[in-house]
């Protein structure tokens, strides 16, 4: 009896994978089985709930992550509100998170996103090189980015990096730089931030029209950050050594501002044409009074929305996307000023 | 032994001569060619020949395409008509928004010559032909044949633009430009962009592909 016992319980035990008892105690044998029993019984619950689990999980909204440089400026901000109002429209939970302008900031959000289980991330980088390793983190955690305005210096880590046409949108900006200009005279030209691969996309827009005017002369270029106090303290400065300028090309609004306060400081803005890039809501106002020349009009919202909706597609099974997809920036003067308003056009 | 076959005996060999320098001449031209050392370097180093690819661009997609063209008149005239058909079916652009490209031919009569374009009057409209600002995407957007996938790097996509505008410059406009004069009839086809948001039929500018 004792042997038949312990060998049913042993054989027991060893179907379901355990090693057999070898005590010949019977006390301690029934123990055993009735600890194998709760084991099972406790196994069977955790995979049931495990399952009730899954299957909330399933049916529970999928997230995407917004991870954007700064929410400091505006025009960040609309990016990421657009981004959010799209991906909730589409279905999708979202949360915004804000890097600072630091890209250590920006490493733990991806973390946070990739933890948390969010399924894509909407992004807005920090720094073209140094968020590639983040964007490279997603991508082996099986999480697509998709990055918005700002571009990385990786073309294998983003599933797609939706941009502004910002050397096209430039060359058709110094087209009419050349012919405000009559071809000739002298000019400043004020870059962004030079780690910002915005900053040269624009000025090599511009100059690969300006260029060929050998009588176009740049007397200074020089950084201001794409900062408008900034700006004022720059060109304040080359006013100085310069007086007689023409012209100025300004890589964003904010410093085409900065530049045109620190001229009119020094009773030149009627004399100088200032030409901005980016659309804000005050170059738009400064058009339409006349003090400043011309903007490229960009579209954080189309940008924003197609990286949503790209990103859905991508959940959705679509895997062919363009890696860069230009977005059109438009020519903004005072004749066709009434058709915009500031980071696109208006409602009709 | 006859005299014909005497005489044939003697100039068999400078045959056999003569094929054999051909032959040799033939395999030495092909075993040497000469390249330009930005070109190979370029190669080397896995960089993108952005003129290259704009002059294939050019002969193999852009030209063949504009003689299918629609004649611009007609396309204004749809354009005024239904917008939305003209620009589904005509329309391309690699960036998305509202700035479309158009290939479009036609002919006209130059009625003034600007200091940087031509006013060229058609049957149904005037419009204006650029000489000086040969620059933008136009020109290699409007076929639609520019496929921006196969593209990973931004700079590669906007020096395709750029080479092939140096290219029509080159070959189209100026030996065209000092040639025009008033009265003048042209046969011109090329690309024209248009905003499908606030369209403008009163300003087109066509960049031109193709003058005669």
């Amino acid at each position: 009896m004792f042997h038949q016992r312990q060998l049913r319980n042993a054989n027991q035990q060893t179907s379901l994978g355990v090693t057999p008892c070898q005590t010949p105690r019977n006390s301690v044998s029934e123990k055993s089985t009735a600890w194998l029993m709760l084991r099972l019984g406790g196994f069977f619950l955790f995979m049931l709930l495990v399952g009730c689990s899954e299957k909330k999980d399933s049916n529970a909204p999928k997230k995407m992550a917004i991870i954007i440089s700064t929410l400091n400026n505006p025009w960040f901000v609309f990016l990421a509100d657009n981004a959010a109002a799209k991906a909730k429209e589409l279905g999708y939970e979202t949360k915004i998170f804000d890097s600072q302008n630091n890209t250590a900031l920006e490493s733990d959000h991806f973390e946070n996103a990739l933890v948390s289980g969010y399924s894509a991330i909407l992004f807005n980088p920090t720094d073209a090189e140094g968020s590639v390793v983040n964007v490279r983190k997603a991508k082996a955690a099986g999480v697509p980015v998709f990055c918005m305005d700002r571009e990385i210096n990786a073309t294998d880590a983003a599933t797609s990096q939706i941009l502004s046409d910002s050397y096209s949108g430039c060359v058709e900006l110094a087209k009419l730089f050349v012919q405000q200009t009559n071809k000739k005279g002298t000019y400043v030209e004020l870059l962004g931030l030079v780690g910002d691969n915005n900053t040269w996309a624009r000025s090599q827009g511009f100059h690969s029209v300006v260029d060929n005017y050998p009588s176009l002369k740049m007397v200074a270029q020089q950084s201001a950050d794409f900062d408008r106090n900034k700006a004022m303290d720059v060109m304040e400065s080359i006013l100085q050594a310069n007086p007689n300028i023409d012209a100025v090309f300004c890589g964003n609004d904010a410093m085409a501002m900065g530049a045109y306060q620190a001229l009119a400081a020094a009773g030149k803005a009627s004399k100088v044409k200032v030409f901005g890039f980016d659309g804000a809501d005050d170059v738009v106002s400064a058009i339409k009074d006349g003090k400043i020349v011309a903007t490229g009009m960009q579209f954080p919202k189309v940008m924003a929305q197609t990286a949503a909706i790209y990103a859905d597609e991508y959940l959705k099974g679509k895997r062919e996307f363009a890696q860069k997809l230009p977005v059109a920036v438009e020519l903004v003067t005072k004749k066709n000023i009434e058709n915009y308003a500031a980071f696109g056009k208006k409602e009709q | 032994m006859p005299l014909l076959e005497k005489k044939n005996n003697k100039t068999l060999p400078w045959l056999k001569y003569g094929i054999g320098s051909v032959v040799v001449l033939l395999l030495a031209y092909n075993s040497v060619y000469f390249r330009k050392l930005n070109e190979v370097k370029a190669e080397a180093s896995g960089k993108f020949d952005a003129a290259a690819f704009a002059k294939t661009f050019l002969e193999k997609q852009l030209t063949p395409k504009l003689a299918t063209a629609p004649d611009i008149d007609e396309l204004t005239t749809l354009l005024s008509t239904d917008k939305n058909k003209a620009f589904d079916t005509y329309s391309h652009a690699t960036a998305i928004g509202n700035i479309r490209y158009f290939l479009v031919k036609g002919q006209g009569t130059i009625t003034k010559i600007n200091e940087n374009d031509l006013t060229i009057q058609t049957p149904k409209q005037q419009l204006t032909l650029a000489m000086e600002f040969i620059y933008g995407n136009a020109l290699r957007d409007a076929s639609g044949e520019f496929d921006i996938t196969r593209f990973t790097k931004t700079a590669d996509i906007n020096n395709v633009s750029s080479e092939l505008n140096k290219l029509i410059r080159a070959s189209v406009v100026f030996p065209f430009r000092p040639k025009a004069k008033v009265g003048d009839t042209v046969q011109f086809a090329g690309a024209i962009a248009l905003n499908k948001e606030h369209l403008n039929l009163t300003e087109i500018e066509v960049v031109p592909a193709s003058l005669k």
